[in-house]
């Protein structure tokens, strides 16, 4: 299964990432951060297809997808 | 923990202290440019083997301009607003091997820097010029631009803009550039793709982003990605545009003689019959 990795210091919350993920992967949190933004996490990473498009899409350089193969290396 | 995979051309830490988390607002479409660029550069870098120190970027003053010199690992320059062009102009006379890429919001290139910008199309340098547009001045408070659009209210029209809003692309492509594009933050991979295209092209390349302020339009960064989606429609070359929507995709790829290329003609006329200056 892929693994998500999202860095609470550079995430600000903005859920583009929840929105854009082809196969709703992802949900939003239901606490706010310290920091007051409510962060993305992890709904079903059996859904994820390691496409990318959450990576590709974030502007906040805060998002990253582990998939199967480099989990192995 | 796995970083995200652009990080590798980034400055993550500095003398003062961490450089990250950007200095943007949360869902900023500038972010998403930067990592499009970025993508596109990683893919020279490995499928073309072009060198990392031949990149240079080069910014001027607003959002846009926060982009380059604070975060890249990249030779960078945060320079004069407006003047970015003239200065990356400076930079590619200097040195003609450089991959020079200006990143300009819509206020540097449409309105302060809108003389350097026509003749720099007008005499193809080798260039890319990454417009990010918002449709407003976002680092002065959400001011009118010469991009807003009619009928869009901002902090300085209240009730709805009445100018007409410039088209950069189309004064783009009559002022001669070959390479003119255009592509919005919701669409990441064609944009990838385009700035690929742009870098590699031997001349000046345009490509405009339309990009969200969701701080000063007021609405989320999803809203404001759907209603880019939903108003802008692909077009190819020769083709109409839709009624109602702004025509998106690469309106032109054209071959026309670089400048420097035409100038070193001329250089090389004369440096066979060069005679020795008598002092």
């Amino acid at each position: 299964m892929n693994r998500l990795h999202i860095n609470p210091k550079y995430c600000k919350g903005c859920l583009i990432c929840v929105d854009v993920c082809p196969k709703k992967a992802l949900k939003p949190a239901e606490k706010i951060n310290a920091k007051g933004y409510i962060l993305p996490e992890e709904d079903d990473m059996s859904r994820c297809t390691g496409c990318g498009l959450c990576e590709v899409m974030c502007p906040d350089f805060a998002i990253a997808i582990e998939t199967e193969d480099q989990q192995e290396r | 923990m796995k970083k995200h995979p652009m990080l590798k051309y980034m400055k993550e830490t500095g003398p003062q202290g961490d450089r990250m988390p950007m200095i943007m607002c949360p869902g900023c479409g500038s972010g998403q440019v930067l990592n499009a660029i970025l993508h596109a550069v990683d893919r020279l870098i490995q499928e073309d083997g072009a060198r990392k120190e031949n990149f240079v970027f080069i910014t001027g003053v607003g959002c846009s301009a926060r982009l380059t010199s604070h975060y890249l690992n990249f030779d960078s320059g945060w320079t004069i607003h407006g003047r970015t062009l003239a200065i990356a102009t400076g930079a590619l006379l200097a040195n003609p091997e450089l991959r020079i890429i200006v990143i300009t919001g819509d206020g540097d290139t449409g309105a302060i820097g809108g003389n350097h910008f026509i003749h720099v199309c007008r005499r193809n340098l080798d260039l890319t010029i990454v417009c990010i547009n918002n449709g407003l001045y976002g680092m002065t408070g959400g001011q009118v631009a010469p991009t807003t659009e009619t009928g869009i209210s901002t902090t300085t029209t209240p009730y709805g803009n009445t100018e007409e809003s410039f088209d950069l692309c189309r004064l783009a492509e009559a002022a001669g550039a070959p390479f003119v594009a255009r592509w919005t933050t919701a669409h990441p991979h064609q944009t990838i793709r385009t700035l690929t295209k742009g870098i590699r092209k031997k001349g000046t390349a345009f490509i405009e982003i339309l990009s969200q302020c969701p701080v000063h339009k007021k609405q989320s960064p999803v809203q404001m990605l759907k209603a880019l989606k939903q108003g802008t429609a692909r077009v190819k070359p020769g083709e109409p545009p839709v009624e109602g929507k702004i025509p998106i995709g690469e309106f032109c790829n054209l071959d026309k003689p670089e400048w420097i290329q035409s100038y070193q003609k001329v250089l090389d006329q004369f440096s066979n019959h060069r005679t020795p200056v008598e002092v």
